[in-house]
């Protein structure tokens, strides 16, 4: 039987402002690439850093995991580099 | 009728051993002759005279989450082998197809996990199958170009959906791919439901990219026609459907339009007639319509689509053997 994942139980990140915390984005390449749907719909740069950001980021975010995701990647990158 | 004739063949009781193949374990449960066991052996007996009916031409309807749920390849082979001469889906169902045509997968999950947990990695869930929601992105943004390409080779030409998944299926490299193999074997696919499904947010998106005389146009009546027509041409008729809903009525509507009943019908489903809708209603039922005849070969199998489906498949294979070459009507 396939076990259920657990919930970690932690609370998402403060948000800041990145577009992965934007109403506008879906996973690309999680957690480090999103598409931004508004770009998208306009046919412009699409897939952006998750860390990115943009004068019409909103407030309006989803609960979602992406920059929290995104930003260990980048620390535990920076650290492997480091360790290097 | 007489007291008799009501007691007429005793249930053998089923026998089994570790050699027995498919078809020998459904030659079980057509002894038993009860309940499932026996509504499928009778859909085997069905399926396996539409297939050896020369005159017969089979159409196959998908609804529900069979592709996610990896009837894929079933599907892919029945095309190949001939076994299958139209196929009317759910939009759903060639976008799942789609999906894997680009590279992307349906992964085993569970049923009992936390949704919201789900919701915040950019996850799906279709029952116990996880799709990332990348997949659907990805497919997104090629479909959107498809959709850019095939606008300008047609140049205001209208589509139906027949011609828009054939239009797909040709731009696709995967041999794995229905819509490829469909396209390859020159096996309509119908969409009747188009519109409700990743294909329509994708078009919305094409929508936004062009002017009104550089969009797509794929015309939902267009199919009706073309479907009417094959079922015209066709001596006999036979349906295999797994769920029902959108697909298994435009097939029936093409029976009843063309005038003529399906004389084959097998039915895997597993929603009631008392609520009405059409899944769930019994091919009796469909009898008051004159879309299935009368006299017709049918059966209602009430089963998850997921386990019937591949043993009916299988056992008929079984049954007609690897030299078996199918004279399509």
């Amino acid at each position: 039987m396939v076990k259920a994942p657990k919930t970690t139980g932690k609370k998402s990140e403060p948000r800041s402002r990145f577009c992965g915390n934007c109403y506008y984005h879906d996973a690309y390449e999680y957690p480090v690439l999103i598409i931004c749907k508004l770009r998208y719909s306009n046919s412009n740069d699409f897939i952006v850093p998750t860390l990115e950001w943009c004068e019409k980021w909103t407030r309006d975010t989803q609960e979602c995991f992406c920059v929290e995701e995104a930003l260990k990647k980048r620390n535990k990158g920076s650290v492997e580099h480091h360790k290097e | 009728m007489k007291r008799e004739d009501f007691l007429q063949e005793p249930v053998t009781h089923m026998k089994l051993n570790s050699k027995m193949t498919v078809n020998e374990l459904i030659q079980q449960f057509n002894n038993s002759g009860c309940f499932g066991a026996g509504r499928l052996s009778t859909a085997c007996d069905i399926f396996e005279r539409m297939v050896r009916d020369d005159e017969c031409t089979i159409f196959l309807a998908l609804a529900g989450a069979i592709v996610p749920a990896g009837l894929r390849s079933v599907i892919s082979d029945m095309i190949r082998k001939k076994l299958v001469d139209v196929i009317v889906s759910t939009g759903a169902n060639m976008v799942h197809d789609l999906i894997e045509a680009l590279g992307g997968h349906h992964y085993k999950g569970h049923w009992l996990v936390d949704d919201s947990l789900l919701y915040g990695y950019h996850v799906y869930r279709i029952y116990d199958i996880f799709v990332p929601e990348e997949d659907f992105v990805k497919l997104d943004v090629e479909l959107t170009d498809m959709f850019d390409e095939i606008a300008g080779e047609n140049k205001g030409h209208t589509l139906s959906s027949r011609e828009f998944t054939r239009e797909i299926g040709s731009r696709l490299k995967d041999s794995n791919s229905i819509l490829r193999v469909a396209y390859e074997a020159n096996v309509p696919v119908f969409l009747p439901a188009i519109r409700d499904s990743e294909f329509g947010l994708a078009y919305r998106l094409h929508t936004k990219r062009h002017f009104k005389d550089k969009l797509l146009q794929v015309d939902a009546f267009k199919e009706v026609s073309e479907i009417v027509d094959i079922a015209i041409k066709s001596s006999h008729m036979g349906m295999v459907v797994i769920g029902g809903g959108v697909p298994r009525n435009a097939i029936q509507h093409a029976a009843v339009t063309a005038g003529k009943g399906l004389d084959y019908a097998v039915v895997i489903t597993m929603d009631r007639p008392e609520t009405g809708g059409l899944s769930g209603s019994t091919l009796e039922e469909t009898v008051s319509w004159g879309k299935v005849k009368k006299k017709a070969a049918k059966v209602m199998v009430i089963g998850d689509a997921l386990i019937v489906f591949p043993l009916m498949v299988a056992a008929v294979m079984e049954r007609l053997g690897d030299k078996f070459l199918r004279k399509t009507a």
